[in-house]
């Protein structure tokens, strides 16, 4: 047999062009170096893994589609593993379903779930393996309750102002941040307001948020340029209330162009590389592989992705091209069934779902979820400092600078605090 | 020779009868009446590790086994020697526990010559089903006594929520504004779910009578459980003029959700029951590393005398039973009986005229374990980017009709469906304001571009909307487009209705790139 003919396709859809193409860089490395630690052990079953990309440039819906198409038709992928696209909204899971082949991606979007129970049988093989955008909302208002109940930070009141981007996954976390404000004790004191997006003008939002006194600020938008410059017009006139400003202020560009304005300011994502053993070893193996330059924390999405597709379909006993749903069927039951450790914490697909659980808002034991990580920026030339969850946590939440009268980074416990907690 | 044959004959014979007795099921010991050991069986050496060796004294013997540690004595060991010894041919009988487990019938006869045999039987067979048919019946009597007190609470705690409905059904049937009426059959809606939970919870307690409920202990928001008690208590309250407060509290507790609620809701209830002026405030103080409830009313109080037994079982005040008030006087003891299943204290402070404070202490949860009620089922019909946006559907197809809207439900989207123009119209002047028209464009009379003209002209506004066509003809999505109007070719791909849905609605600068 050719040794060619062995090959096994796997392709891969990735922004190498257009808005996203610095996270785009990093999933085509991802997928290289786990190519290369697979094949290095032998491939699949044997078999060597070739992977192929399709640049899906500003990730519209015809980008992304006729990516998919290209590969299957082309190429006959056996699978197509991603990090994420934004902006096919599912469509492209029409052509992926048709071949019956299987794809694993991080798109964060609820609507993954509606795609999925709406035909379990067509829709098979498509697995997202982080969890929903949605699980931001209860994550960050049960992290923001946290700070509160555990004495961290002490409010000034219970309001809360929500600015929404106008993509869908930042309107769907915006709405369900608001869904779960009451029932930890958080009233929504402003929005959510739907802001046009993309743009780097937040002053009008800002000074109406201004006049509500908000002891916390949410801001669902989520280009690291646009939430620079709302950070810094933020600071111009800061207000006596904690940032938080979704995915994109994890972003080098974000703190590039925020500078000292970024220090203080909350973040948080549901998939992010893990500071323990593994992680620590990852980014160092991916460091050395593509220079220091590079973001293994994007990396590890793709990366991940790429292993545990392979070890599931190795238990399947192979893969299969276009039209092998037969053998496909094996490949989805296996990464169904197999609760894989990767070095972003666990990915355990939901078996209605076929999307990663997040821990803790949906499962209590770290083992059986993905963790939401909640960053800090205390140094904006720094990486970031993971403050939350428990057990993965690193670092301590500090008093953002602008704070009233709060500078320091430890702050005194309070002589009388009312509420009888404890200041840190 | 005759004689030594018989001699041999009766020793073979008794030899034959100590063999049949070794297999006997009993231990057998023979005693003379010089309290001397003649026979023991193979029986008893393989079923007792005590000491007996023919020849031996019966004291001996006694005094061995009240110092073997091989079965349980009924009192003191030298006691026990005392008695027995004193008992030598006295008939008696008696269970002695062995060490290995097994139960053993110990039987004294007294011989026609003046010794004594001694049998030992394993009963540990026939013991084990008495335990097991004791048990049983204990259990059967637990059941029956819990299906008792079920009826009793049940007539009790039942009364709360129906004395609400029925004062909902009657201003309900009187009540001329829609939305008051609304209002109430949500709380009517809401009393229901409450006795169905109490019947749920009651079952639990017939449970905890017989000693069978598990506490199923989460963390949870304080708040949710109050805004429930606030719903099931707020029109009670409204009837007697009474004000009735919750302050919303901050924090997690670790406690079992619905035990809790039973707990809580009975203290609420008591305190409206027995407050005629003022009002009760139900909120929280913390203490460490526990949550303190208090419910505080301004009723009549308890006195002194009455300040424990008020938890008792049936108890009811003197007064109260001369008011004949409602009420079995269960409420409290169900409090105590959950409180101490919980391990959660109960406290009680009073003033007589003034008021009470009843208060239960819970401790605090993990915020991060927290339970946000609306989590476990999540949907985009209750979170995604369309929830509650007002969209009206043109399409005189029944099945296509039907199947759109299922659709677009399940995306959350408030849905007003019409077969035709005037139908849609009507919606409109009915007070229907859509964010977006939906229609189709082989309308029976007119087409979808007309449709959309005129459902707009009754808005009053350019509201957003769009074409689906099963007529891929050029020239007809020329025409549609030409009129402004984005168009998406039948059948419908969702992701794609998706996209031009939310490009419509939040930015309808990209309406253009997605609506071909």
């Amino acid at each position: 047999m050719a040794a060619s003919q062995d090959v096994v396709p796997i392709g891969s859809m990735i922004p190498l062009t257009g808005p996203s193409a610095a996270d785009g860089a990093e999933f085509r490395k991802g997928m290289i170096l786990a190519v290369e630690e697979l094949n290095a052990r032998g491939g699949l079953l044997g078999r060597p893994i070739r992977p192929i990309f399709a640049d899906t440039c500003r990730q519209t819906a015809e980008e992304v589609v006729g990516a998919a198409r290209w590969l299957i038709e082309k190429h006959q992928v056996h699978a197509i593993v991603n990090g994420y696209n934004i902006g096919p909204q599912n469509s492209e899971y029409e052509p992926i379903a048709d071949a019956g082949i299987i794809y694993v991606h991080a798109n964060t979007l609820l609507q993954h779930h509606d795609t999925v129970m709406s035909d379990p049988e067509r829709y098979f093989g498509c697995f997202m393996a982080d969890p929903a955008d949605y699980w931001y909302g209860p994550g960050f208002i049960k992290f923001i309750s946290w700070l509160r109940d555990s004495g961290q930070w002490t409010p000034n009141s219970d309001r809360l102002a929500i600015i929404s981007g106008s993509k869908p996954y930042s309107i769907v976390i915006a709405n369900a941040m608001a869904a779960a404000a009451a029932d930890f004790g958080w009233r929504l004191c402003f929005g959510p307001k739907i802001v046009q997006t993309p743009t780097s003008q937040w002053r009008d939002v800002l000074d109406e948020v201004r006049a509500t006194n908000p002891a916390v600020i949410a801001n669902t938008h989520f280009y690291a340029g646009d939430l620079a410059h709302f950070q810094r017009q933020f600071s111009e006139k800061p207000m006596d209330c904690i940032v938080y400003l979704q995915y994109g202020a994890m972003h080098r560009t974000f703190t590039d162009i925020a500078q000292e304005a970024a220090v203080g300011v909350i973040v948080s994502s549901v998939i992010g590389l893990l500071r323990d053993d593994m992680g620590k070893r990852f980014e160092a193996r991916y460091n050395a592989r593509f220079g220091e330059g590079s973001t293994a924390t994007i990396g590890c999405q793709s990366y991940s992705n790429m292993h545990h597709y392979a070890v599931a379909a190795a238990m399947a006993g192979g893969s299969g091209p276009p039209g092998d749903f037969e053998q496909n069927r094996k490949v989805a039951f296996a990464l169904k069934g197999m609760i894989y450790r990767s070095v972003h914490g666990t990915i355990r697909y939901h078996p209605d779902w076929q999307a990663v659980v997040p821990y803790p808002v949906v499962t209590h034991d770290p083992s059986l979820g993905m963790p939401h990580i909640f960053y800090q920026i205390q140094d904006f030339r720094k990486p970031l400092s993971m403050i939350a969850p428990e057990p993965y946590n690193t670092e301590r939440f500090v008093y953002p600078p602008w704070m009233s009268g709060r500078g320091t980074a430890v702050r005194p416990a309070p002589p009388a605090n009312s509420r009888g907690l404890t200041g840190l | 020779m005759a004689e030594a044959d018989r001699a041999a004959d009766a020793d073979d014979r008794l030899a034959a009868i100590w063999a049949g007795l070794d297999v006997a099921p009993n231990g057998i010991l023979v005693w003379g009446d010089d309290r001397r050991l003649l026979y023991v069986n193979d029986r008893f050496r393989k079923t007792c590790d005590l000491p007996a060796s023919v020849g031996m004294t019966y004291d001996a013997f006694v005094s061995a086994m009240a110092r073997s540690h091989e079965c349980f004595l009924p009192c003191e060991p030298d006691e026990w020697e005392r008695e027995e010894i004193a008992d030598f041919g006295v008939e008696k009988q008696r269970d002695y526990l062995f060490a290995t487990g097994a139960v053993m019938q110990v039987t004294h006869a007294g011989s026609r010559v003046g010794g004594m045999t001694v049998t030992f039987t394993d009963v540990t067979a026939i013991k084990r089903n008495e335990t097991a048919l004791q048990l049983a019946k204990e259990a059967a009597e637990a059941t029956d006594e819990a299906k008792s007190r079920f009826l009793r609470a049940a007539n009790h705690d039942l009364r709360q929520p129906l004395a609400s409905l029925k004062i909902l059904i009657y201003n309900c049937i009187r009540e001329p504004v829609e939305e008051h009426r609304s209002d109430m059959l949500h709380a009517m809606g809401v009393a229901v779910s409450i006795m169905e939970d109490l019947l749920g919870a009651l079952l639990q307690i017939g449970q905890l009578d017989a000693g069978r409920i598990q506490p199923r202990i989460t963390s949870f928001q304080l708040s949710q459980l109050f805004e429930r008690l606030d719903i099931q208590f707020r029109h009670q309250a409204e009837e007697k003029a009474l004000r009735l407060k919750f302050v919303a509290p901050r924090g997690t507790i670790a406690t079992d959700r619905a035990l809790l609620e039973r707990i809580l809701s009975n203290f609420v209830a008591n305190a409206i029951r027995f407050t005629e002026v003022g009002g009760v405030v139900v909120g929280c103080r913390r203490e460490g590393k526990s949550l303190r409830i208090e419910v505080v009313d301004t009723g009549r109080g308890v006195r002194p005398q009455d300040r424990e037994r008020v938890f008792d079982e049936f108890y009811r005040a003197t007064e109260e039973r001369r008011m004949q008030k409602n009420g079995l006087g269960l409420g409290l003891n169900i409090v105590k009986r959950l409180a101490e299943l919980l391990e959660h204290p109960v406290r009680l402070r009073s003033e007589v005229g003034r008021g009470s404070i009843f208060s239960v202490t819970v401790p605090l949860g993990n915020i991060w374990h927290s339970e946000a009620g609306r989590e476990v089922e999540i949907s985009e019909a209750v979170a995604g980017e369309f929830v509650g946006t007002p969209v009206i559907l043109v399409e005189d197809d029944d099945i296509l009709r039907e199947t759109m809207t299922q659709l677009l439900r399940r995306w959350g989207i408030d849905v007003h469906a019409a077969a035709d123009e005037s139908e849609a119209i009507r919606l409109v002047e009915g007070g229907v304001v859509p964010q977006l028209i939906v229609a189709d464009y082989n309308l029976k009379t007119r087409t979808g571009v007309d449709v959309v003209e005129g459902v707009r002209q009754a808005i009053g506004a350019a509201t957003p909307a769009m074409i689906v066509t099963a007529d891929a003809e050029p020239r007809v999505l020329e025409g549609i487009r030409a009129a402004g109007l984005p168009v998406l070719v039948k059948p419908v791909s969702p992701p794609r209705l998706r996209v031009l849905m939310h490009n419509l609605l939040f930015e309808p600068s990209l309406t253009k790139l997605s609506g071909r």
